[in-house]
């Protein structure tokens, strides 16, 4: 009997979530954007996965946020870490942060991003989202470098991306004409 | 499905029509990608996906391939692949091209090149070396726009062992006139310093002065590569106190300029970067944390507006005056704000207040004492993340006398609870208190 116990506790020791550290490594994890069928339109990966870690990942989360219900905190405990999502529209908006770091700080990065988006697309929709998602990549990396938010005026980062749109693409690339 | 497809139809005639403004072109729908997406969306089943994914694979590679392809072809071959690689399906065979277009396409095209890379690749891949030389042309590119891209793209991704080759010119751009090319330079080191930092040893002085430079952003940039020096080395740092206090005064005071302002408070993330570098130079140290308390008291002082960031930037700062050392009067009001958090209506502030109190529960278990009602309450709360807080919570302040109802309702959640995860947690905690208090 106590050989047993002492085995259960060992099995235990190493998945006990370690509160009350001050590890300071504030580091996104991932962030995601689904709708709300549970179609990715975005992913960005702050660390290191394999592939197949990736869509395990993804597609568990995404079947846990699918099922918060809306009066629910925007926070939720997944495996190890803290996911922090947020619905805009159609659109969910779901990021990873260690276990540690401040949630709120992590939503209005979400948000920061959603007015960031908004202000280049002019009152962006999903739609801009899935038909532009490589212009949404730009933008993020513009404002969240390697996970971490960077503090600039909004004006900076759509200065920059703008500035890069109006290099050499002539207009008519953009008319209703298909490329070949 | 079918409301999605509503949707898009319904949307296709205002993307049909041009936007004029130059940066939110919108790309037509006939387009190859759009078509792709289109047809991706009126497929009902799994299977079918698959088959439309294989086919427009296989085209794609056959283009990637052709020696007819030009780079601007190429580009939006890249983006088709890039989906379809979100969808979950692998397109390894594009990766050497999404190389080839960063370093052969023009600007517009060598960004969607770059993209591409740092979604494709990761830090041990093969291919990555082949980038290297890519950049480091980018980089002396007198165009301002490449160098951007290629500093990002160092900041996402960049084999170790080529840190010494393109560590001179990134140096140099330390010094550029323009913000942008300065605070990207910043971050690229502070990348470097992650998977390096014996490399960056010796231009520690040179982040001292992107620590003064004029540009908010730069600064802010700067302090990345502080916060992680600084803990691992707080004893190297004290001195450096006296001027984090000093940008926090400013920042707090309103000086920097407007457009740093996000919904009125200003600079929120250089904020807050700063008051953990304060938590961390001044725990268990008297002298240096009494540098600190005006502006503690400042910060606390200021907050008193209704926006979640505001909330976070009070978290942050409670946070610091719980770990630095203790100065009553800016422990009486950081407590007060953990008890307006605790007793707001909005669930997520809630969340972060019993968060803060099991932080500091160690320290002041009478203020958990003070909020034993709504802790009480947030123990039958609907929402199971509240509830889980609150065990927690209780698993810190549980002692001899209440022992047996904190497990029991460990116990009882661990009925309704569905995550294997929470519930490993919880039955070692469990086990630690049967075992503590027999």
């Amino acid at each position: 009997m106590p050989t047993g116990r002492v085995c259960f506790r060992v099995a235990l020791g190493s998945s006990f979530r370690q509160r009350g550290n001050t590890v300071l490594l504030f580091k996104m994890q991932f962030m995601l954007l689904f709708s709300r069928q549970g179609k990715l339109r975005l992913q960005k990966w702050y660390v290191p996965l394999s592939d197949k870690e990736k869509k395990k990942i993804t597609r568990e989360l995404v079947q846990t946020v699918l099922a918060r219900k809306p009066k629910m905190c925007s926070f939720l405990e997944w495996r190890d870490l803290k996911v922090v999502y947020k619905r805009y529209a159609s659109l969910y908006f779901c990021c990873a942060i260690e276990d540690q770091d401040n949630e709120l700080i992590t939503l209005e990065i979400i948000h920061r991003y959603v007015e960031l988006l908004d202000k280049y697309f002019g009152s962006v929709c999903e739609l801009d989202i899935i038909f532009n998602f490589e212009k949404a990549y730009f933008i993020l990396d513009e404002f969240l470098l390697g996970g971490e938010a960077q503090e600039t005026s909004k004006k900076n980062v759509l200065k920059a991306i703008e500035q890069a749109d109006l290099l050499q693409e002539p207009r008519h690339e953009y008319f209703n004409v298909p490329m070949y | 499905m079918s409301d999605v497809v509503e949707k898009t139809l319904t949307a296709l005639p205002s993307l049909l029509s041009l936007d004029s403004q130059p940066g939110s072109t919108k790309l037509s729908s006939t387009s190859k990608l759009g078509t792709l997406i289109r047809g991706i969306t009126e497929l009902t089943s799994k299977h079918e996906e698959e088959k439309l994914i294989q086919r427009e694979l296989t085209s794609i590679k056959e283009q990637v391939s052709s020696p007819n392809t030009s780079m601007r072809q190429m580009k939006e071959l890249m983006v088709r692949a890039i989906y379809c690689e979100m969808l979950g399906y692998e397109a390894a065979f594009s990766y050497i091209h999404a190389i080839k277009l960063a370093q052969q396409g023009t600007a517009l095209e060598k960004r969607v090149g770059y993209l591409a890379v740092s979604l494709f690749l990761n830090e041990s891949h093969e291919l990555l070396l082949l980038l290297v030389n890519t950049v480091l042309k980018d980089l002396q590119s007198t165009n301002l726009i490449e160098v951007c891209m290629a500093l990002t793209v160092v900041s996402q991704i960049f084999p170790k062992d080529m840190i010494p080759a393109i560590l001179p010119l990134v140096e140099e751009k330390l010094n550029h006139p323009k913000e942008i090319i300065r605070r990207k330079a910043v971050l690229a080191l502070y990348k470097f310093y992650l998977i390096a930092p014996n490399q960056v040893q010796h231009i520690h002085n040179k982040f001292r002065k992107a620590l003064c430079d004029k540009d908010p952003g730069v600064m802010t940039a700067s302090l990345h590569i502080y916060l992680q020096m600084i803990q691992e080395n707080p004893e190297g740092y004290k001195d450096l106190t006296a001027s984090f206090v000093t940008i926090m005064k400013q920042v707090v005071g309103g000086k920097l300029p407007m457009d740093f302002n996000y919904h009125s408070v200003p600079a929120p993330w250089l904020q807050i970067q700063l008051l953990r570098i304060l938590s961390l130079l001044g725990k268990n140290d008297q002298s240096t944390s009494e540098i600190m308390y005006e502006v503690l008291d400042e910060s606390l002082r200021r907050a008193e507006m209704n926006h979640n960031i505001t909330y976070a930037i009070l978290y942050e700062c409670v946070k610091c005056i719980y770990t630095i050392h203790p100065k009553s009067e800016l422990l009486e009001k950081a407590a007060k704000c953990i008890g307006n958090f605790v007793l707001s209506p909005k669930i997520n502030l809630k969340y972060l207040g019993l968060k803060a109190l099991t932080y500091v529960v160690q320290q002041d278990p009478k203020l958990a004492l003070q909020h034993q009602m709504t802790i009480i309450e947030c123990l039958d709360h609907p929402d199971l993340i509240i509830k889980r807080e609150t065990l927690e919570l209780l698993f810190r302040i549980t002692n001899a006398q209440n022992v047996t109802v904190i497990v029991e309702k460990m116990l009882e959640f661990l009925r309704i609870n569905k995550d294997d995860y929470t519930t490993i947690d919880l039955v070692g905690k469990v086990a630690e208190l049967a075992e503590k208090y027999p």
